[in-house]
């Protein structure tokens, strides 16, 4: 059985194809991410899995349920949340309010104003769980925009695991980050993802091959090849395509 | 978490209830005691109206404020919950139903909460700019419809009621002022304890969380539509409370108060009093009602210095009256708040002046454009008789005006400066 499936999806925006046909499986607990040069649908292809975007063909499922046209509330409820390339926080709430907001649905609370949430010691707490695991405690009681682009990345990342998705989609967590805050952070994701499938969008081929179990590598929007890091790294058509300029540009 | 904290620091339990409940027992206590200082005829129908147009303001500010949607069009849920209110206090007098006076209002709420249900199903499907273009034509709907149909909303003179021939409930009457203030009074402090409540609840927390990024909110669960519509019924529902609180005040209800006139006036008093705070509406509420009430008095162009103030308040303090005391909440913190005192008094002195040249100025003008015909030339500005003909009360206001705003922007960085060093001390200001 597996978390996440793409059978043949497609995606145009008016005539011009961006995603060609992609079919992809992550097993459950698996480690997964996509790579690929700057405009080949990596990003497009994470909108039409949440559902930011409609499919234009084919099918997509979680946990072998059909999810394809589902608004991205209703993928979420099914265990899927996913974290933006941009920071996509809630500026001018608390570190923590962004966090406890981002457990209410799953605790079953949903829409109720019947709760006093100061009561709801099973959100509260675990909201301050999260915020431990992300190393912003300390942080917990000011407007989530004046912290740190890095802060707000790992803020980002707390949101997106808060709910307890089964799958977490993380598009390029380390993103602008400096080379000892990624090392950081690379450790925080696998800490936080522990038990979950994980799949993720990324550049520093480094946080690729220390992190991912598999790899599928998107060009044009289709995809070349998916297959462990060893044999990514040797596959030809790979290094032709991409990975000889990537890896060449880590050193 | 919280609750472990309170319960290390709880020395004294009064003393915890104090705290918490505190606020609440200081406006009840104020309400109670209102009455008896400002007892004439004026000041308690001026206070029973603030009372309804706090429930109204706050209720839209439900919308505004917390759930960052733009209604042009709030008036219709405050209108129709008075219209029905009226209409069932006159089917109650004629003795059909046993409602006493003091539930009406609740017939008010549920007749908005009704009509926040049928319309907020069409307009939350979109936020933004599109809601607000939707709220707006709904309300004009509402509006014109409320000449139309006359058996309903009686015409343009609108449908009155008796409210002295209802039921009595412990043998009040409700005839005079006094026990409707009280009425009033007690709808309107739990109706605030009730959103204040609801700011407090899981929904209420979700409401900002589509206010500040709807698009995230959608990617943790929560359908923004969702969350706009019950938004949408519960303000309806407070804002048809105030119209069945507006019905027992006025005994009568007519075009006026469901027209965009009024949601305009509900706009305003939520932004003047300040959108980004609970309390902002509250305070915009009894500023607005005594601008009405008083400034109509004193001047045919009210309206203009009322359009003046909101201008003022948009540019100068977006925050509105609550952003401007929350701004000095750390300086009171910090005790330094009499620092900046001085400098206050100081810009005084040109505001003061710059508000005499601008009142001056509009006062000449509309006895000029208005009076002058029936009464002639000669005019009143603050018992100083003048003649508008001549050229001096405009020079007059002109440099009053050009010095006060001179004056004003020479003094400003001083005041910055004052402010700042106020606020984060002279070393983190410098």
């Amino acid at each position: 059985m597996s978390a996440l499936a793409l059978e043949d999806v497609h995606k145009t925006f008016g005539v011009t194809p961006i995603i060609r046909g992609v079919s992809l499986e992550v097993g459950k607990g698996e480690r997964h991410a996509i790579i690929g040069p700057n405009g080949a649908g990596k990003s497009t292809l994470f909108h039409l899995i949440s559902g930011r975007f409609p499919v234009s063909q084919g099918r997509v499922t979680l946990n072998d349920e059909d999810i394809t046209g589902l608004k991205p509330y209703q993928i979420n409820r099914r265990g899927l949340s996913r974290s933006f390339q941009v920071t996509n926080i809630f500026p001018k709430l608390t570190v923590f309010e962004n966090v406890r907001c981002a457990v209410l649905w799953h605790l079953g609370y949903r829409y109720s104003f019947w709760h006093n949430i100061r009561k709801l010691n099973d959100a509260n707490e675990r909201a301050m769980a999260i915020l431990q695991q992300i190393g912003l405690a300390d942080r917990s009681q000011l407007p989530a925009g004046v912290l740190t682009y890095a802060e707000q990345r790992a803020l980002e990342i707390g949101i997106t695991i808060a709910g307890g998705a089964g799958v977490v989609m993380l598009d390029e967590p380390t993103a602008g980050m400096s080379r000892s805050e990624t090392a950081h952070f690379v450790n925080l994701i696998r800490k936080v993802t522990e038990g979950r499938t994980l799949i993720m969008v990324e550049h520093d081929m480094g946080v690729v091959f220390d992190l991912a179990d598999r790899i599928s590598v998107l060009v044009y929007g289709q995809i070349i090849a998916s297959d462990t890091p060893a044999r990514i790294r040797s596959n030809t058509a790979v290094q032709e395509a991409y990975l000889g300029q990537a890896l060449e540009a880590e050193h | 978490m919280s609750s472990t904290i309170l319960a290390a620091a709880r020395p004294n339990p009064v003393l915890d209830l104090l705290r918490r409940y505190g606020v609440w027992i200081a406006a009840a206590g104020l309400m109670i005691l209102l009455p008896k200082v400002f007892s004439s005829g004026a000041a308690l129908t001026t206070m029973c109206l603030m009372g309804i147009m706090i429930v109204f303001s706050l209720s839209y500010n439900m919308l505004l404020g917390q759930t960052g949607m733009l209604s042009f069009g709030h008036a219709v849920y405050y209108g129709l919950g008075g219209f029905l209110a009226v209409h069932a206090m006159n089917t109650i007098a004629g003795g059909k139903l046993p409602i006493p006076l003091p539930v009406l209002p609740l017939v008010g709420g549920f007749m908005g909460l009704l009509f926040g249900f049928i319309f907020g199903a069409v307009s939350t499907r979109r936020a933004g700019t599109a809601f607000a273009m939707i709220s707006l034509g709904l309300g004009e709907l509402i509006a014109s419809l409320s000449l139309i149909l006359r058996g309903f909303f009686g015409g343009e003179e609108g449908i009155t009621a008796n409210r002295t021939k209802m039921l009595t409930l412990w043998g009040v009457r409700f005839g005079p002022q006094i026990e409707v203030y009280y009425l009033i009074a007690a709808w309107c402090l739990v109706c605030i304890a009730a959103m204040f409540a609801f700011t407090r609840t899981p929904l209420g927390r979700l409401c900002n969380a589509v206010r500040e990024n709807p698009e995230r909110a959608e990617f943790i669960g929560y359908s923004t539509q969702m969350v706009r519509f019950i938004a949408f019924c519960v303000a309806g529902f407070f804002a048809g409370i105030a119209g069945g609180l507006a019905a027992i005040n006025f005994e009568l209800m007519n075009a006026v108060n469901i027209s965009g006139g009024q949601s305009g006036v509900v706009l305003l008093m939520a932004y003047i009093g300040g959108i980004g705070h609970f309390a902002g509406p509250i305070l915009g509420a009894i500023l607005v009602v005594l601008l009405q009430v008083f400034l109509s008095d004193i001047t045919g162009a009210w309206m203009l210095y009322f359009g003046l103030i909101f201008i003022g308040m948009v540019m100068f303090a977006p925050g509105g009256l609550a952003g401007l005391i929350m701004l000095h909440l750390p300086l009171w913190r910090r005790g330094t708040i009499l620092q900046v005192l001085p400098h206050y008094a100081a810009m005084a002195v040109p505001v003061l002046m710059g508000a005499a040249g601008l009142t001056l100025l509009i006062e000449t003008a509309h006895h000029q454009l208005v009076k002058t015909q029936t009464d002639g030339p000669a005019m009143h500005f603050f018992r100083l008789g003048f003649d508008s003909n001549t050229p001096l009360p405009w020079l007059a206001a002109a440099l009053l005006l050009g010095g006060g705003l001179w004056l004003g922007r020479l003094y400003a960085p001083r005041l910055k400066a004052a402010y700042g060093d106020a606020a984060h001390g002279v070393e983190a200001a410098r």
